[in-house]
């Protein structure tokens, strides 16, 4: 018997390998080809694996990094809108290379008059022109932004060798500072404060009416550039859109301003009884222990008093802040300070917010709770928050992070009124720049080559922690069908995702929206929670305070998941394609004892009689000329060859549970998408009621643009849906469904609207 | 004379507020996103005879531009809404998105509009289309207000597609059929 089965299973697939040579018409020569498999492994596209950046995507034994303390004089200039600072650089080369110089970021110089940033963007005549810019633009008076170095000297007050290239300038060492060892430099440098208002870039000051301003400052000091075995040095330039790639190390910053002002930084303050005032200590001190909700250090009677007056005496902060990639501060005398303690395994994290009397009463209810909240929800996807506090300040149309603090945007009107989108967008900004402390702040991939690691990664998490926050504001339901705009777009206007983020067209959607869209399907509908989790943990462990690269995301995410993803990066991540699976045709079969006409062909060409074939059952389609009525309704096991089997191999026990399917359906998928993806259907039966099936997107291992799955089922199917929950960024759902649905998204609309 | 200078200082200071505003193109800025886009999809239905119109508009940018042009608050989406708003709304697309069928000018029907999150679709819907030869589609919406404003067109006739992408410098696209 067992034979005889084996001899037909092969006869089976014979016959099909002769049909598919019966179909081959003509002879045409047909040219060879590389492996165009939508799954074939990456081993091309990544770099091949060492003992710093593992196979595993784990960081590996030989792996260094260099390390840069800092040591810092600030003078804030309120009066004049300039800040000058002294700073002491101490550099580690903990690599096993000799360093024949150093090479130091300038970002301030894109704003220089002979800043290359304007030079390299087209575009035609603006809207408008404000005089001020006007005359910047037109009239020789361009901002006089930019670094002014005083000095550059070594320890000894010998001036260094220096070469400014626009951002970057090339400190050169007097002797090759060879592995394990440290150079110590200072460099004394100021220069003008741009109004951000104005010239719309990131950080600088906004002026208010009442003559004050609110200081945000960042990349305002000399950095140094990443140096590994990645990229040598990363300088390419500060154009004012990719961002950072950062050293960590510890930073002791002491900073001046105004008497009268308030100000946060990255780190803890050292000194706040002379910052602050007794009440204000007292406050700044009790605050550590309010868990439960936000408690004032600076009341807005306090900050109100303060901006009436201009002190014109100074006080200076001083600040501590440990193995960090950047250092930033904000400063005025508009400031209001609300503070609310967030335990984490019994370790208190402190949330601040830091914002003028115009952000009220919005900031008040929900700047500190965002960020509370934001800093849980993160730290469940990755590890405990490991800095002492998460700060955000309130800066008009401004989103930006560094470590510890983060400037965001989001005003009431003057009468401090807000709707929901003022709120929401306000909410979305601060779980979002809060969350970069996670990626890159910690995390800390290379900004300035792959946006998309810090944006898209922070992006995708910020989904989880705003859904936290307020479920019905932000509803998980819009992802990731948010991005098939995007994707269905002109291909002229797309770049993977795989670019370096100043060649990137629709940055936002290229670099934020369509890598969170994907993680969010990879961990929802492609790999499930539970396994998407682990793998993302184990990634954001392994590259915690470390300089991780795409590959090490990519390896890490099937390392600790043991699942194949190489096609789900290689398409999504690697290619501008998009996914659409349509269902072409649907084929009702019922089921009979008597040999097809294929199974009698299929004995003919054996040369045996349909008698010889062993007992079994076959499948009519309801449209061939060989299915009659009587065969509608029957069940397999009326049939005897069946119920004789059914009788010799189970018991009646086993036999009560086996399902008793009366119909077959033939389902031909076809995919007009470049992507492949799961094929998720839902099947509406006569009766109402629903049933799923996911098939992997492995099914389209063998055939790239149609497969074809039998279904059995116990009643009769009504309706087929692909992708109904729109789980998979579908381009186009108009051949989702059968019967086909002819109606659009207008003619619904329409309908709707007649009818109500 | 008092009362009106009153007015008008206010009305003023408001304008300034949004002057303010709209000077930003604010792609340097932000390192959350927020791009100026729309999205008008075209589809000509040739059962229907009909010419089938989506065009989505964030709801803020579109508030700013409306705000400018009236000088006043619409609360666009929100209960305090202006009673008027269907007629704001009609007569802003009939002055910003203009149709060209078959070398004329031609008209459509203001269906509807629907809010969903932050953005407001709006349905339009030129009739008695007996054959689609060209369609030329001029959309100057938002470009006043947002100097990076990209509005894209989509359009759907038969199994073709076709996408533009207008600008400030470049407010029209133009189809030809054979
Ligand atoms: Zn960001």
């Amino acid at each position: 018997m067992k034979k005889i089965t084996l001899a037909i299973l092969s006869l089976v697939f014979l016959s099909s390998t002769l049909f598919a040579q019966e179909n081959t018409q003509e002879k045409v020569r047909q040219k060879g080809h590389y492996n165009s498999s939508k799954f074939k492994q990456l081993d091309e596209e990544l770099p091949t694996p060492n003992k710093q950046h593992m196979a595993s995507g784990a960081p590996g034994y030989e792996y260094t990094q260099q390390q840069v303390d800092y040591k810092m004089t600030i003078i804030l200039d309120d009066e004049n809108q300039k800040i000058f600072g002294e700073e002491t650089i101490t550099y580690h080369n903990n690599s096993k290379d000799a360093l024949d110089y150093l090479w130091v970021q300038l970002d301030q110089n894109m704003r220089a008059p002979n800043s290359k940033t304007n030079d390299v963007s087209g575009g035609g005549p603006d809207a408008l022109y404000t005089p001020a810019k006007f005359t910047k633009m037109f009239m020789g008076k361009p901002f006089q932004g930019g670094f002014n170095i005083d000095y550059i000297k070594d320890v000894n007050g010998n001036p260094l060798s220096y070469m400014i290239n626009f951002t970057m300038m090339r400190v050169d060492l007097p002797k090759p500072l060879a592995a394990g060892e440290k150079f110590i430099f200072n460099i004394k440098w100021w220069y003008n404060i741009n109004d951000y208002m104005a010239d719309r870039g990131r950080s600088g000051y906004e002026p208010f009416p009442d003559g004050n301003n609110l200081y945000i400052i960042a990349q305002f000091f000399p950095r140094l550039a990443v140096y590994n075995n990645v990229k040598g040095w990363q300088n390419l330039q500060f154009w004012g859109r990719s961002e950072f790639a950062l050293e960590f190390g510890n930073y002791d910053v002491s900073i001046t301003t105004p008497k009268d002002h308030i100000l946060n930084a990255t780190g803890v303050i050292q000194n706040p009884k002379e910052v602050f005032t007794k009440e204000q200590n007292k406050r700044y001190e009790s605050s550590k222990t309010s868990f439960d909700k936000p408690v004032f250090i600076v009341t807005p009677e306090e900050a109100l008093e303060a901006e009436k007056s201009k002190n014109t005496a100074t006080k200076t902060w001083k600040f501590y802040a440990e193995n960090v990639r950047d250092f930033a501060f904000s400063s005025s005398r508009k400031f209001i300070w609300d503070a609310m303690a967030v335990d984490f395994n019994g370790k208190t994290v402190m949330a601040y917010s830091l914002y003028p009397k115009e952000g009220n009463p919005l900031w008040e209810e929900h700047s500190t709770r965002v960020i509370a909240n934001t800093l849980k929800v993160y730290s469940e996807s990755t590890f405990d928050y490991p800095y002492p506090h998460a700060t955000s300040i309130n800066a008009e149309r401004q989103g930006m992070e560094y470590p510890m603090i983060c400037w965001n945007g989001g005003r009431p009107d003057e009468n401090g009124k807000y709707n929901d989108r003022t709120k929401k967008g306000m909410i979305g900004v601060i779980t979002h720049e809060v969350g970069h402390n996670f990626f890159p702040m910690i995390v800390n991939s290379d900004e300035r080559e792959w946006t998309w690691m810090d944006e898209g990664i922070n992006s995708f998490v910020e989904i989880l922690a705003e859904y936290k926050y307020d479920p019905e504001l932000f509803p998980l339901s819009k992802y990731p069908k948010n991005i098939v705009g995007y994707m269905s777009g002109d291909q002229d206007q797309l770049s993977p995702i795989m670019t370096q983020g100043d060649n990137v067209f629709n940055f936002g959607s290229n670099a934020y929206a369509k890598p969170a869209a994907g993680l969010f399907m990879l961990r929802q509908t492609i790999m499930g929670p539970e396994m998407f989790d682990h793998a993302f943990k184990t990634y954001a462990k392994r590259w915690k305070f470390k300089h991780p690269t795409p590959a090490d995301f990519f390896r890490t995410m099937e390392d600790a998941s043991a699942m194949d993803l190489d096609w789900f990066w290689r398409g999504w991540f690697y290619t501008t394609g998009n996914n659409d699976i349509g269902i072409k045709e649907v084929k009702k079969y019922h089921v009979t004892d008597k040999p097809t006409e294929q199974a009698e062909n299929l004995a003919k060409r054996y040369g045996i009689t349909v008698d010889q074939l062993p007992p079994s059952l076959y499948l009519v389609s309801e449209d061939s000329k060989e299915y009659t009525d009587d065969l509608k309704g029957k069940k397999p096991e009326d049939y005897t060859v069946l119920n004789n089997y059914l009788q010799d191999n189970f018991s009646a026990e086993e036999k009560a549970t086996l399902k008793a399917p009366k119909y077959f359906y033939e389902l031909v998928f076809d995919k007009p998408g470049d992507l492949v993806m799961p094929i998720i259907v839902e099947f509406e039966y006569e009766d109402g009621s629903k049933e799923r099936k996911q098939y992997p997107a492995e099914i389209w291992r063998l055939n790239d643009n149609e497969v074809t799955k039998v279904f059995p089922s116990s009643k009769v199917i009504s309706k087929i849906t692909i992708d109904p929950d729109e789980e998979t960024a579908d381009v186009d759902t108009s051949n989702n469904s059968w019967p086909k649905n002819t109606e659009t998204q207008f003619d619904n609309f329409k309908k709707n609207q007649i009818k109500g | 004379m008092e009362r009106f200078l009153l007015i008008s200082k206010k009305e003023f200071m408001k304008y300034q507020k949004y002057v303010i505003l709209l000077i930003i193109a604010p792609l340097l800025a932000f390192s959350v996103h927020k791009y100026y886009i729309s999205l008008c999809e075209v589809e000509y239905v040739e059962e229907k005879k009909s010419v089938q119109i989506i065009i989505s508009h964030f709801i803020d940018d579109l508030e700013i531009t409306l705000n400018n042009e009236h000088k006043k608050d619409f609360f666009l989406a929100t209960n305090k809404e202006a009673k008027n708003i269907q007629e704001i709304y009609e007569d802003y697309l009939h002055k910003h998105l203009k149709f060209t069928i078959n070398q004329k000018p031609a008209q459509y029907q203001f269906i509807g509009k629907e809010y969903d999150d932050d953005l407001v679709r709006f349905y339009l819907e030129i009739p008695n289309v007996q054959k689609l030869n060209s369609i030329e589609i001029e959309n100057t919406c938002l470009i006043k207000d947002f100097e990076d404003q990209q509005n894209i067109i989509k359009i759907k006739v038969k199994k073709f597609n076709k996408t533009f992408y207008l600008t400030k410098s470049n407010v029209k696209g133009l189809l030809k059929f054979q």
